[in-house]
């Protein structure tokens, strides 16, 4: 089985790609346009550079050659909310080729293009007869991203997709909170012929797209019946794919250049431009830099870069065993607490209190409490009590089921058991994170 | 005549000439210092405009084009939208969705195109100026036909902000007027800079100081095909420039035979797509029937509302840039006017301009224009198309007259940003031509 993607990620610019309308929603349709980006005859594009920038970006975290000189296309086809019948978009010379992504810093799979383009508007279906068009979206930035068919699972596909989609987050800042569709058109090749789904929205449906794609071809492949080139689209409701049209040719966009834009030299620029770690290739070098577990760097990067990057600063100013008892105990396990209060840790004052344990001026009971009660606001001596509570309550636990101990040892899952029992006993007064990372704490120091 | 009884006839002479698509409905002239129309494919907020298209009608722009926000600031007043070829589809103006704009010199023949209106207003009103677009020689065509002086500028000198396209590589917005002298003094009204058009963006500075020409090159592919009245006009015109101290050479330039196929093949590929757009939603016509799916109610309203020549060279354009045959036609033709342009800069080294007659008749009776297949009045077109092509600027101006009294023209294609040796010898020669001008009763 051979599996492809071509996936649409919005590039975070502030107003579009050819105008000066802003990017951000809006409730009300219609209402971030202008004659550019509802293609009123008179009107023609300018180029925002941030998007090229953001492209290049891009480019580079995924192995791409850069081109040094880019330019533009017109794909004609025509549908309502294409405002101009021309979609601005790259054919020839894209942002950048021949890329390479390794999944879970592993198995390579490999980028054809990514090129930039702009987002149409929507059109939205109000009964049988009529649909209505919004033109807010329309010129919206965004970059495509086309694979090779080095896919060899829906399941592959998702987690490739998450984690590109996640570096690529990371790459542009994109806030955590922030709602951002990724959609995609995958295609998929059981037998011999490569069937298109269109316009899957989001990770999780292109797997489960995917999926049902590949039921379908093997059924059919099973019944000795003939699979169509063609393109499907998903319908998530029902979990099938439903054809929309065979292809016989390849699809007739009839391609030119596009005249009103010039030919953009960015060799220059695309030096100039320095792409930090992507979270992926943070987690594969922490891991082999400083010896420890990919699941505990991947726990770190994932829970914040800050939180990794406190990791390393311990690791350097002390020794990587301080960063793994502190910063991936207490700090960690509370970290998300600190976040929703809305605050950020001040890395000197954590480093304060490993410090004072370092220099044997607390034992180790009490700078875990220091760094919770830091963290989660609580007071020291009732965050002493609970600690201590909770410390008594699942050493208890560990006399009565001595097995989780060596459970513990194949699998740190283990751990978990001690979450029911705990949570009967309090009432959910500790947070399952908080009693698994006690409960390690304990188990471990039980070896 | 005086700003006041222009404004004052100014529906009377439309009638009879029909220059104008939509005109001012304020007739006083205020506080402005002149009068100008442009062409109906440069957008304006006080007056619709459909550039020559039914498709378009009722389309009132949110926006001035940058030329006509330009003019206005000068203080000129704009009085009309000039009657055109539809979208600048054509030699005589005959192609229109609207009215068809009649030679001042004789009402029964053309005034030439795409921009025919506009020069069909600077033949007619005295001490004005319009503003044409060229994509293949819509500014020099009619210019000629009309016995005025009319320029079409480098690609790229004025911004075409608010310009309702043809061919986006192709299409230059320039001056047609009377006087030699406001060429140059318009041109550098709409010359310039503007961010809203990037293709702009790259000019050097315009120089307006007098530059003699001191030579001219005649290409001997420019003087074949003329009509004999044609090349009486201008070996006289020749001897006449030779008197001036302007050397003349015949040269070879091979490569202006394939212009032409070049250039329909680049001016359709880039109309087509420009041409999608118009769909009957958004703006001009929407009263196409609302109970079809959606792209049978685009082939609707695309059908009853786009002429006979737009729809052509829809499927011509579409033609070429078919998968398959777009690197043999499109990127062929792109080919082609690099060559072109390799032959001007050859040429141009050591001559200040090309010249060859503007072109090869005067203008015909309609008559004659409706007997015409599409081919022969694309052909037409070789003396102007291969400058347009190649992106250089030139110039027409009246050289003489036929037995009819029709005027003949004659072009110069200087270099690129060389617009300044062009209204020297314009203004060189308006000092010593005779310009006839038409009786104009009205």
């Amino acid at each position: 089985m051979k599996i492809g993607l071509e996936c649409h990620v919005q590039l975070p610019t502030k107003s579009k790609m050819f105008c000066s309308c802003p990017t951000e929603e809006c409730e009300f349709p219609n209402t971030h346009v202008c004659p550019t980006c509802l293609g009123m005859p008179g009107s023609r594009p300018v180029l925002n550079r941030q998007v090229l920038v953001y492209g290049i970006m891009i480019a580079k975290m995924l192995n791409c050659e850069v081109n040094d000189t880019t330019w533009f296309a017109r794909k004609t086809y025509f549908y309502p909310d294409m405002s101009k019948s021309v979609q601005i978009t790259q054919y020839d010379n894209p942002i950048g080729e021949r890329g390479v992504y390794y999944l879970d810093g592993k198995k390579p799979i490999r980028i054809t293009r990514i090129h930039i383009e702009e987002d149409p508007g929507k059109t939205k279906r109000t009964s049988d007869l009529t649909s209505l068009v919004d033109y807010n979206r329309s010129g919206i930035p965004l970059a495509e991203i086309v694979t090779e068919p080095d896919i060899a699972t829906p399941a592959e596909a998702r987690q490739f997709l998450t984690q590109m989609i996640g570096d690529i987050r990371h790459l542009l800042n994109i806030p955590d909170d922030l709602e951002w569709v990724v959609k995609c058109d995958c295609n998929i090749s059981v037998g011999t012929e490569r069937v298109e789904i269109k316009n899957v929205n989001g990770m999780k449906h292109a797997e489960k797209a995917l999926h049902a794609e590949m039921v379908r071809q093997i059924a059919m492949i099973k019944a000795k019946k003939k699979i169509l080139r063609e393109t499907r689209r998903y319908d998530p409701e029902r979990d099938v794919t439903i054809g929309v049209r065979v292809k016989e040719f390849e699809d007739q966009y009839g391609y030119i250049d596009e005249p009103d834009l010039g030919i953009y030299h960015i060799k220059d620029l695309a030096d100039s431009i320095k792409i930090s770690e992507s979270p992926q290739n943070m987690v594969l070098r922490m891991s082999s830099q400083y010896k420890i577990d990919q699941k505990m760097a991947k726990q770190l990067v994932n829970t914040s870069m800050d939180l990794a990057g406190l990791f390393e600063d311990v690791a350097k100013e002390f020794d990587t065993a301080s960063a793994v008892k502190w910063v991936a105990g207490p700090v960690s396990a509370s970290w998300r607490a600190m976040e929703d209060r809305g605050e950020t840790p001040d890395m000197e004052k954590l480093k304060g209190f490993i410090r004072s344990f370092t220099e044997g001026k607390v034992t180790d009971t009490q700078c875990a409490i220091d760094i919770k009660s830091y963290m989660t606001g609580v007071d020291a001596s009732a965050a002493m009590e609970e600690s201590a509570g909770l410390e008594s309550l699942i050493n208890e636990f560990l006399d009565k089921n001595p097995k989780i101990v060596t459970d513990y040892q194949k699998n740190d899952k283990a751990a978990n058991q001690v979450i029911g029992y705990v949570m009967k006993q309090t009432g959910g007064k500790y947070s399952s994170s908080e009693v698994v990372e006690t409960a390690k704490k304990l188990i471990e120091a039980r070896f | 005549m005086s700003m006041d009884s222009t404004l004052r006839d100014l529906k009377r002479i439309n009638e009879k000439y029909r220059m104008f698509h939509a005109m001012t409905e304020d007739l006083e002239p205020g506080d402005s210092s002149f009068l100008f129309s442009v062409k109906d494919n440069l957008t304006s907020k006080d007056m619709e405009t459909c550039a020559g298209s039914r498709i378009l009608e009722g389309y009132h722009p949110a926006f001035d084009a940058a030329s006509v926000e330009k003019m206005r600031l000068a203080g000129g007043k704009l009085i009309g939208k000039a009657n055109m070829d539809e979208f600048g589809f054509g030699t005589f103006s005959t192609n229109s969705g609207f009215e068809i704009p009649r030679n001042p010199y004789d009402l029964d023949r053309a005034c030439g195109g795409s921009s025919g209106g506009s020069a069909c207003a600077a033949s007619v009103i005295e001490d004005h100026v319009s503003l044409g677009v060229s994509t293949g020689g819509s500014i020099c065509c009619p210019a000629s036909f009309c016995g005025v002086y009319g320029i079409a500028p480098t690609y790229g000198r004025v911004s075409r902000f608010g310009l309702i396209d043809y061919g986006n590589s192709l299409d230059k917005i320039g001056v047609i007027s009377q006087k030699a002298a406001d060429l140059k003094k318009f041109m550098e009204v709409i010359a310039g800079r503007d961010e809203r058009d990037p293709t702009s963006m790259v000019q050097p500075e315009f120089n307006t100081a007098y530059r003699k020409m001191k030579s001219v090159a005649v290409p001997k592919e420019g003087i074949e095909g003329l009509s004999k009245e044609v090349e009486k006009a201008f070996n006289d015109a020749l001897e006449q420039l030779k008197s001036m101290g302007v050397d003349v050479d015949y040269v070879d330039m091979p490569s202006l035979r394939y212009a032409m196929p070049a250039y329909y093949v680049l001016a359709t590929s880039e109309a087509s797509t420009n041409l999608a757009r118009y769909v009957g939603m958004r703006y001009g016509h929407q009263d196409g029937d609302h109970t079809l799916k959606f792209d049978d109610y685009f082939t609707d309203v695309r059908t009853r509302y786009f002429g006979d020549e737009a729809k052509r060279r829809i499927l011509l354009g579409t033609f070429t840039r078919m998968a398959g045959f777009g690197g043999r036609h499109y990127a062929k033709a792109r080919e082609v006017r690099q060559v072109v342009i390799n032959d001007y800069k050859k040429v141009l080294a050591d001559h200040d301009a090309v010249l060859a007659p503007t072109m090869p008749f005067t203008a015909p009776k309609f008559d004659d224009i409706s007997k015409m297949s599409a081919l022969d009045s694309y052909k037409a077109d070789y003396l102007t198309v291969p400058a347009n092509l190649a992106g250089t600027p030139h110039l027409s101006v009246p050289c003489g007259y036929d037995s009819d009294g029709m005027p003949v023209g004659m072009q110069f294609v200087a270099d690129h940003w060389n617009e300044d040796v062009l209204f020297s010898i314009a203004e060189d020669w308006e000092k010593q031509f005779d310009l006839r001008r038409p009786e104009v009763s009205i």
